[in-house]
C-alpha cells in the first residue's frame, strides 16, 4: 500500500504535549494520531502504514527506546523522532544507532520538529518501498520447489561452478534435469539471466538478514 | 623427716635379729649360771658327805680292833701279862688295818707292848717295856710280814711311861672306849688320833688299856685327792678349831716354842682362802655347826662358794668344810658365755647382713619404682612402658599413678595443642614482670617477632611507642582486674602499626598469688580497616544520596517542567503559524507569539543548566570487586537488619570485576536492601530474609535483591518520581536507582518473587579486562 504523505503518530504520556502537537501538526496538513503509551500505539498500529513516529523517550511502562526496538523487530515502515524531557548523551546515541531520525530535547520550536518530520516522512516512504520489494522477491522465491531452491543456493554459494554438469554432480542428479530446473527457476523468478538470479538472491538474503 | 623404707627395713630386720640372739644368749647365760651354782653347792655338799663317810669308814676298824683286843685281854683269852702273846695279837690287828699306825697295850703294872709300822729294818717294830720290880727293860723287835724277827735290840734310853699318857688316863678314868682329840704323833710326827679301850678287871678294876693309833694323814690324802671343781679344797676342822685334815698336809702342823708339834688353828692356817671362809665359824673356841651350811664369799676379787657340814658324831666332833671358786664351775659357762656372745654377735652380724640383703631385695622394686616414677615425671620414660616385676601394691599404685600421669599429659598436650594450633595469638606472661613465658606461632605471626625474641621482651614493649599499653597486672596492683578486654595499638617488629584485640586473664595459684597472665590476641587491623572503609562509604553515600536526591529532584522538575514548556512552545508556534496564514495581522502579535515560544525554550535551557550543575560526577566509572561492595553495604545496614530481625544473605558465586561508578552502585545496593528490609519488617512472617544474588550473564552481571516481605501491590507505579508508599519517603529512591543503573549502562527492574515478596534486579557491565575474581 502506497500513500502520498505518510501520517504522523505521536506517542507521549503527557496529555498537554499530545494536544498541542496534534493541533500544530494538524494545522500544517499532517495526518496526526496521538497515543498515550507505547502499548496503546502498538495495539492501534497495523504494521504496514508508512508513518513518522514522534516518540517520547521517558514514559512509564515501555519507554521510547523499548518501543523502537519492538518496531525494528517488526520491519515496520516507520521513521522515529525522539523527543525527551531529560535527554542525555548516552540515550540519544543509543536511539540514533537504533535508526532514529533525530533526538529532540524538550522544549523545541515547531519549525525544528516539522523539518525533521518531513525528513522522516521521506525515510518512511523509502523504507516502505524497500519492504515491498523485499516482500515481492520473497514471494517469487517462494514459488520455487525444494530442489529448485537447492540449485539456487548452490549457484549463489559457488558462482564459479554454475554449469549444469557441475551442479548435477554436486547434487547427484543429471545435467539434463538441472537444465530443466534452471529454466523453471528463471521463469518463476521472472528473470532472464544467471547474473540477475545471483543479484536477486543476495538482495533477498540481505532483506532477510 | 621421712625415713626411707630401705633404711627402716635394714634397721628393722638386722636390729631385731641382733636383739633376738642377744636375748637368747643372755637368758641361757643367766639360767645356766644359776644351775651350775646349784650344782656346785650340791657338789660341795657331796664332798662333805663323802668325807664324813670316808672318815667314818676310816676310823671304824680302829674301834673294832681296839675293843676286840681289849675284850680278848679282858676275857683272858690272851694273857695280857705275856707280852709275846699280846704282841702277836696286836701284830695281827695292825696287819688287818693299814690305817693303823700302831696298836699297843699298857698294863696297870706299867708294862707296855707296842706294835707299830716301821721304816726299817723290818716293816713292823715292836716295843716291849717290861718291869721287874723297879727295873725296866725296853726291847725293840723288828719283824717282817711273817712275824719273823729281823732284828732285836734293847733301848736303855727309853723313858716312856704309858700310864701317864693322856689316852691311858682318860680311858681308865672313863672306864670306856675313848677317842682322843687329834694330835701329832710323837714318834711318827704325823697327825693322828688315838682310840683307847680299857681292859676291865672286875666291875671297877682296870687291868690295862688297849690303844690304837690311827694316822689321819690318810684322810688328808683323801681330801687332797678329792676333786672339787678344779681348785676347790675340803678340810676337816676339829670342834676346837684345829685343822686336822687338809689337802696340803704341811700346813697342818706347827711347832711350839718347846718343840712340840701341834695342829694349826683355822684362824692361823696358811690357807688364806680357808681362813677367810671358815675363820668366822669360830665362836668361843668352838665351831657351833649344826646343819649343813652353804655360803658364798669373796676373796681376792673372786667369788667362792663354801659348805660346812655338821660334826660327824659326838665322839668325832669334826666339821667337814669345803670351798671352791665359783669360777671353777662358771668359768666354762663364762667362757661359753663369751663364746656365745661372740657367736651371737656373729649371728647377729650375719643376720644383719642377711637382713640388709633382704631389705635391699624387698626395697629394690620400691627403689626401681621410685626411679621409674622420677623418670616418668621428667618425661624421660613413657608411662606406657611396662613396669618390671614388682609387688601387687606397687603395681596398683603404678597403674593409678600412670593413669594420672597419662591423663595429665593428655591434658597438657591438649592444652599445648590448643595453645599452639589455635587460630588466635596466645601468650603466657609473667604476672609480676610482664615478661613473655610462652607464645604460640600465631602470636609470633601477628607481632612479627620470633618466639626467642619475645622470650626476652615484656608485653609493654609490644605497644605502640606513642600509646604504650596500660600495664595489665602489676605486682603491687591489689585491685587488678582478673580479666581485661581491650583494643590495643601494637607495633610490629617491622615498625608497622597494627590494631589488636586483647583478652588477658590473670591466673592465680591456690594461695591466691598471681601466677601468670594468659593472653589472647587477634589482629583486627583488617577489620578496623574494613570498618573505616564502611564508614567512608557511608559518608560518601550520604553525600551522594544528597547529591542524587537533588539531581533527581532537578531531573524530575526538568521533565515535569519541560512538558508544559514544550506545550507552550508548540501552542505559541501553532498560533504563529495560524496568524501567518491570515492577512493583515499585526506584526506585534507575531513577535509576541514568537517571544512566547522562545521564552519557553529559554526556561528549558535554564533547567538543563541546573541539572548539569548538580549532576557533577557522573561517569566516573572504575573496575571494582562487587563482592566486596556487597559485603560492605551489608555491613552498613547491619544495624537496620538486626533491628528488624532480618537475615541478610549474600549469594554471589564466582563473579568478575564490574565496571561502574562504585559509589552509585553502592547507593543502589543500599537503597534496594533497605527497601527489602523495610518490606520484611512490615510483614510478620517467620521467614525473614533478604537475599542478595549476583550472576554473570555474558558481558553483564545481574544483581538481584529479593525479600520475603509482602511484595509489591498491583497498580503501584514503582519507578515514578514523587510517588511513594512510604509515609516518610519522597518517592525518589527507586527512580534514582533506575537512573544510576541506566547511567552505568544497565537497567533496573522489578519482578515478583515466589511464593511471596519482591525482587529487584539490575545489571552491570562486567569489567572488560578483568578476569573473574575468586
Amino acid at each position: 500500500m502506497t500513500q502520498a504523505t505518510p501520517a504522523v503518530f505521536i506517542v507521549d504520556d503527557d496529555q498537554d504535549i499530545r494536544t498541542s502537537l496534534t493541533r500544530a501538526l494538524g494545522q500544517r496538513g499532517f495526518t496526526v494520531s496521538a497515543y498515550a503509551s507505547a502499548r496503546a500505539f502498538l495495539d492501534a498500529y497495523d504494521g504496514e502504514t508508512a508513518a513518522c513516529l514522534v516518540l517520547d523517550y521517558g514514559m512509564p511502562g515501555m519507554n521510547g527506546l523499548e518501543l523502537q526496538a519492538v518496531l525494528n523487530g517488526q520491519d515496520s515502515p516507520l521513521a522515529v523522532i525522539f523527543i525527551t524531557g531529560h535527554g542525555g548523551v548516552p540515550e540519544s546515541v543509543q536511539a540514533i544507532r537504533a535508526g532514529a531520525v533525530d533526538f529532540l530535547e524538550k522544549p523545541f520550536r515547531q519549525s525544528a520538529l516539522v523539518a525533521r518530520i518531513e525528513i522522516a516522512q521521506k525515510m518512511a516512504l523509502d523504507k516502505q518501498a524497500a519492504l515491498k520489494r523485499q516482500r515481492d522477491l520473497g514471494a517469487r522465491f517462494s514459488r520455487l520447489t525444494a530442489r529448485e531452491e537447492e540449485i539456487v543456493d548452490r549457484m549463489v554459494a559457488f558462482p564459479a561452478e554454475v554449469s549444469s554438469k557441475e551442479i548435477g554432480n554436486a547434487l547427484g542428479i543429471s545435467p539434463r534435469t538441472v537444465d530443466h530446473h534452471r529454466a523453471r527457476i528463471l521463469e518463476k523468478l521472472e528473470i532472464r539471466s544467471l547474473v540477475e538470479l545471483v543479484d536477486l538472491a543476495s538482495k533477498l538474503n540481505a532483506g532477510r538478514r | 623427716m621421712r625415713t626411707s623404707l630401705g633404711a627402716m627395713l635394714a634397721v628393722g630386720l638386722a636390729g631385731l635379729q641382733f636383739l633376738a640372739v642377744l636375748a637368747v644368749v643372755f637368758s641361757s647365760y643367766v639360767t645356766s649360771e644359776r644351775a651350775l651354782l646349784d650344782h656346785a653347792r650340791e657338789l660341795l655338799s657331796d664332798v662333805g658327805t663323802n668325807t664324813i663317810a670316808h672318815s667314818r669308814g676310816f676310823l671304824r676298824p680302829a674301834r673294832g680292833a681296839a675293843e676286840l683286843s681289849a675284850r680278848l685281854a679282858q676275857d683272858r683269852v690272851i694273857a695280857s701279862d705275856v707280852p709275846e702273846l699280846m704282841e702277836q695279837l696286836l701284830y695281827q690287828q695292825l696287819q688287818l688295818a693299814p690305817q693303823f699306825a700302831g696298836v699297843y697295850y699298857g698294863s696297870e703294872e706299867g708294862e707296855f707292848v707296842y706294835v707299830m709300822r716301821s721304816d726299817g729294818p723290818g716293816p713292823f717294830r715292836t716295843k716291849i717295856i717290861r718291869r721287874d720290880g723297879d727295873t725296866r727293860t725296853t726291847e725293840l723287835i723288828w719283824r717282817d710280814d711273817d712275824f719273823d724277827v729281823v732284828e732285836r735290840q734293847f733301848d736303855p734310853t727309853d723313858t716312856y711311861e704309858p700310864r701317864e699318857r693322856p689316852w691311858y688316863v682318860r680311858a681308865r678314868d672313863e672306864m670306856t672306849t675313848i677317842w682322843t682329840d687329834p694330835y701329832i704323833f710323837f714318834s711318827s710326827r704325823q697327825p693322828g688320833i688315838t682310840l683307847a679301850s680299857p681292859v676291865l678287871d672286875g666291875p671297877d678294876g682296870v687291868r690295862g688299856i688297849v690303844g690304837v693309833d690311827i694316822e689321819i694323814s690318810d684322810i688328808s690324802d683323801f681330801l687332797a685327792n678329792l676333786r672339787i671343781g678344779s681348785t676347790g679344797r675340803a678340810l676337816i676342822i676339829h670342834s676346837n678349831g684345829d685343822v686336822i685334815a687338809h689337802p696340803d698336809q704341811d700346813l697342818l702342823k706347827t711347832e711350839d716354842a718347846d718343840g712340840t708339834l701341834r695342829f694349826v688353828d683355822i684362824g692361823q692356817i696358811h690357807d688364806p682362802i680357808a681362813r677367810a671362809a671358815f675363820a668366822r665359824l669360830m665362836a668361843g673356841g668352838r665351831i657351833p655347826v649344826r646343819t649343813e651350811t652353804l655360803s658364798q664369799f669373796n676373796y681376792g676379787g673372786e667369788t667362792y662358794v663354801a659348805v660346812v657340814m655338821p660334826p660327824i658324831s659326838d665322839k668325832l666332833p669334826w666339821t667337814i668344810a669345803a670351798y671352791a671358786p665359783e669360777s671353777d664351775f662358771t668359768a666354762a659357762i663364762k667362757q661359753n658365755r663369751q663364746t656365745n656372745i661372740w657367736i651371737a654377735a656373729l649371728v647377729a652380724g650375719i643376720t644383719g647382713i642377711c637382713g640388709l640383703a633382704l631389705a635391699n631385695y624387698i626395697h629394690k622394686p620400691v627403689r626401681a619404682f621410685a626411679v621409674r616414677s622420677a623418670l616418668v615425671a621428667q618425661g624421660e620414660l613413657d608411662p606406657s612402658e611396662p613396669l618390671p616385676a614388682t609387688y601387687q601394691e606397687l603395681e596398683n599404685a603404678n597403674r593409678t599413678l600412670m593413669q594420672q600421669i597419662a591423663a595429665r599429659r593428655e591434658t597438657e598436650l591438649e592444652y599445648g595443642r590448643t595453645f599452639q594450633l589455635t587460630s588466635r595469638g596466645m601468650a603466657q606472661i609473667d604476672a609480676a614482670t610482664g615478661r613473655f613465658l610462652r607464645v604460640n606461632e600465631k602470636f609470633c605471626e601477628i607481632t612479627g617477632y620470633s618466639a626467642g625474641e619475645l622470650g626476652r621482651m615484656t608485653f609493654a614493649e609490644l605497644g605502640d611507642p606513642k600509646e604504650p599499653p596500660v600495664l595489665l597486672f602489676g605486682a603491687e596492683q591489689h585491685g587488678a582486674p582478673r580479666e581485661v578486654n581491650q583494643e590495643m595499638r601494637c607495633q610490629r617488629r617491622d615498625g608497622k602499626g597494627i590494631w589488636t584485640s586483647v583478652n588477658a586473664i590473670l591466673i592465680f595459684n591456690q594461695e591466691g598469688r598471681p601466677l601468670h597472665v594468659v593472653l589472647t590476641m587477634d589482629d583486627i587491623t583488617q577489620a578496623k580497616h574494613t570498618e573505616d572503609q564502611v564508614a567512608e562509604l557511608s559518608k560518601d553515600l550520604s553525600n551522594l544520596s544528597r547529591d542524587n536526591t537533588m539531581g533527581q529532584v532537578a531531573a524530575g522538575l526538568a521533565r515535569e517542567l519541560n512538558q508544559p514548556l514544550t506545550a507552550i512552545a508548540q501552542n505559541a508556534d501553532s498560533a504563529l503559524f495560524a496568524v501567518e496564514q491570515m492577512s493583515g495581522v499585526d506584526h506585534g502579535l507575531r513577535e509576541t507569539l514568537d517571544e512566547i515560544a522562545e521564552q519557553a525554550l529559554r526556561a528549558g535551557e535554564i533547567i538543563k543548566a541546573l541539572r548539569s550543575f548538580i549532576r557533577r560526577d557522573e561517569g566516573i566509572q572504575t573496575d571494582f570487586d562487587l563482592s566486596e561492595l556487597v559485603a560492605q553495604t551489608s555491613r552498613l545496614i547491619s544495624a537496620e537488619s538486626r533491628a528488624a530481625g532480618v537475615e541478610v544473605i549474600a549469594d554471589l558465586g564466582n563473579l568478575p570485576c564490574v565496571n561502574a561508578n562504585r559509589l552509585q552502585i553502592a547507593q543502589v545496593l543500599v537503597n534496594l536492601m533497605r527497601n527489602a528490609i523495610e518490606a520484611v519488617a512490615e510483614g510478620d512472617g517467620d521467614d525473614r530474609r533478604v537475599i542478595v544474588e549476583a550472576r554473570r550473564e555474558g558481558a553483564q552481571v545481574s544483581v538481584c535483591v529479593s525479600d520475603t516481605g509482602p511484595g509489591v501491590a498491583p497498580g503501584v507505579s514503582l519507578f515514578t518520581e514523587f510517588e511513594t508508599t512510604k509515609a516518610a519517603g519522597m518517592g525518589l529512591g527507586l527512580s534514582i536507582c533506575q537512573s544510576i543503573c541506566q547511567a552505568n549502562g544497565g537497567r533496573l527492574w522489578h519482578q515478583p518473587r515466589t511464593p511471596c515478596g519482591a525482587m529487584f534486579c539490575f545489571t552491570l557491565q562486567a569489567s572488560a579486562d578483568q578476569p573473574p575474581t575468586a
